[in-house]
């Protein structure tokens, strides 16, 4: 039998649980989230949904328009392309090359970028002003310039496209890591630690890290918005993914001959990029709110 | 002050320095020799390659290489083109002209309305103009500006022909290129129908500064919005309105102002996106700017225009970078205060 609660408690909610609640309170950062984990749902599993080949051509069905139109075929449920290749296949594939890999790009450059970072923050003195103001010069210039420096260097290419990427993602997590700790270090709990005498390793990993890891789950989300955008802009410029492949920039940049005549080829992959990066944008932006909240209390 | 210009200047000399350095190893890196990638001239022609050959200082070390280098680079031989065997530097100081001119006026547009939205969606703070403002500022920073370019061509210029396609200026008119910027070049050349002639020019900017101009609206509206909800909780603001200020004098003279000093800090990042964008416009455009021109030599492999623009558009952000820091500090003393405290 459970005990009737007889006493007013207070229940702090747990960090996390106060995320979901910002989450809940805001149905279109919620609508976001579930996008979001559906898309990422697409990327991992989409080549078993698709009822066709990305690159398989049906030569009886050249341009469909989607099939809640008159001259649409409900086989092809948001139509066909010039070449005939079903719509719905190649955006879900595309959601693999356009969300997928700049996702993991992203992860794998935040990881290099935050133990860097950590590094940065701990050796102090020259090495580390030098460094400051180096990375300074290299976060003002825009990512997507950076990138196609690398880019002219590598040859275009989409396994080039997301290297240029990664690397271009890495000094602005190791600028964000390293201010991060920077501000933290002067506070009474990091002395504290200081004093038990525990070791950099430790002081890092449990003293540092739990502190932190809120701004560096923002600037994932950031990343991975600059990430999906840069990589659909430089399939959009022909420089990154090369044309069969279903990324959501090159098939746009495809699109552009038939935008007049079949203006869905043209639209549903922006539509896709779009609501893709509004949702990445929004749960980014909750994350925040929530966690400005929390400091605020 | 005239420690922190010291300073900041300093900072600008030598990152330039850092990045010619880089320029000049990307000669290097490139595939191929570096002396075609450097200067343009293949080696089968054997007389003019020798010429550059040494003009370059190819048979000393690296050292006097780099040295030779930026000799050429301040005497404005930046090397030919590789496809077309146009001078790049010439090329380039027409083509700054006109990405300069969509970059500005796009950036001139988007100001006024950002900021006003801005500080409206604030004083609004969660009412329903503020949650309009924002969801369409979200979506609008978040638009792809290539899809947007296309959508925007597609409605006004083909469905409702209201517009022109792509260009400078009608090809019927001959404007003599002079600054690359063809505004100021009707201007400069004045044309016997010059009025014809600016209003296709006004015709074909149109198009690209209004699809340019929504991507750095978006953002001063969150910026403005969020700096100005900061200051609207500052003591001084409580006081003015204690003093028994007109809510009118509070907005315009208290809080306004000290929204400002936030978001010029900011207008640098603004800023380079908006190059970014303004390259990936060019192209769609057929504009003929540094954008379109380098992106086009990075998939022709054309390593001498991709050296020179990539060391234009560089510089130019550097030093604009610099710029908007020593003006952010002049105008909001205390900021300097806390950079020589924290050096």
């Amino acid at each position: 039998m459970p005990r009737p609660n007889l006493y007013y408690e207070e229940r702090t909610p747990s960090p996390l649980e106060r995320v979901w609640l910002e989450f809940n309170r805001n149905p279109l950062a919620r609508a976001a989230l579930y996008i979001l984990i559906f898309i990422i749902f697409l990327s991992m599993f989409g080549p078993w949904l698709t009822p066709y080949g990305p690159n398989e051509q049906m030569l009886d069905a050249i341009s469909l328009p989607p099939a809640w139109s008159d001259d649409g075929n409900i086989r092809f449920l948001l139509g066909t392309d010039e070449l005939g290749r079903d719509m719905v296949t190649r955006i879900i594939y595309g959601a693999r090359y356009t969300f997928g890999y700049p996702f993991l790009v992203v992860l794998a450059s935040a990881a290099i970028g935050i133990s860097l970072g950590a590094t940065a923050a701990i050796t102090v003195g020259v090495k580390s002003s030098t460094l400051k103001h180096l990375l300074d010069v290299l976060m003002s210039i825009p990512s997507l310039l950076l990138a196609l420096i690398i880019i002219a260097i590598t040859g275009p290419g989409l396994s080039n496209a997301l290297l240029a990427i990664g690397l271009v993602l890495i000094p602005q997590f190791l600028h964000v890591t390293r201010n991060a700790i920077q501000d933290e270090r002067q506070k009474p709990y990091v002395t504290a630690s200081r004093l038990n005498g525990v070791s950099d390793f430790y002081l890092l990993t449990m003293v540092f890290f739990p502190n932190i890891v809120k701004v560096l789950v923002i600037q994932l989300t950031i990343g991975l918005s600059i990430a999906i955008l840069d990589i659909a802009a430089l399939g959009f410029l022909r420089l990154g993914a090369q044309s069969p492949t279903p990324e959501w920039g090159s098939m746009l940049a495809q699109s552009l001959e038939v935008a007049y005549i079949s203006p869905w080829v043209m639209a549903l992959p922006g539509i896709a990029l779009f609501v893709t990066l509004v949702s990445v944008n929004l749960v980014g932006e909750t994350l925040r709110i929530a966690i400005q909240k929390q400091l605020e209390r | 002050m005239r420690i922190y210009v010291l300073r900041q200047l300093a900072l600008l000399i030598i990152t330039l320095f850092l990045l010619t350095v880089f320029a000049f190893c990307l000669s290097y890196w490139f595939p191929g020799n570096p002396v075609t990638n450097s200067s343009g001239i293949f080696t089968d022609d054997t007389l003019r390659y020798t010429e550059a050959f040494e003009a370059r200082g190819f048979d000393h070390n690296i050292l006097v290489q780099y040295w030779f280098y930026l000799e050429h680079l301040f005497r404005g031989d930046w090397g030919i083109s590789l496809l077309d065997a146009d001078p790049v530097f010439e090329q380039l100081k027409l083509r700054f002209g006109a990405t300069l001119e969509i970059a500005l006026l796009a950036m001139l547009l988007a100001i006024i309305p950002g900021i006003a939205f801005g500080v409206l969606a604030a004083l609004n703070f969660r009412k329903p103009i503020d949650h309009i403002i924002l969801s369409i500022s979200l979506s609008g920073y978040s638009i792809p500006v290539f899809w947007f370019a296309q959508i925007a061509i597609l409605v006004v210029a083909v469905h409702w022909g209201v517009l022109p396609i792509a260009g400078q200026i009608n090809p019927l008119f001959h404007i003599e290129p002079l600054t690359g910027s063809i505004l100021l070049d009707i201007f400069i050349t004045q044309p016997e129908n010059i009025e014809l002639a600016l209003r296709s020019a006004i015709r074909h900017i149109m198009l690209p500064v209004l699809v340019l101009s929504v991507m750095p609206m978006m953002l001063l509206i969150r910026l403005t919005r969020s700096s100005m909800l900061d200051v609207l909780d500052k003591n001084y603001i409580t006081s003015a309105y204690a003093k028994g200020l007109s809510t009118r004098r509070v907005i315009a003279s208290h809080a306004i102002p000290n929204t400002m000093q936030n978001v010029i800090r900011e207008l640098g990042s603004m800023l380079s996106l908006l190059i970014t964008n303004t390259m990936i416009i060019e192209v769609i455009f057929s504009w003929p700017g540094i954008g379109s021109w380098l992106i086009r030599s990075i998939y022709e492999r054309d390593y001498p225009v991709i050296q020179g623009g990539l060391l234009m558009i560089a510089a130019l952000i550097l030093c604009v970078h610099v710029g908007l820091n020593l003006i952010h500090s002049w105008r909001y003393p205390q900021v300097r205060k806390d950079l020589n405290a924290a050096s």
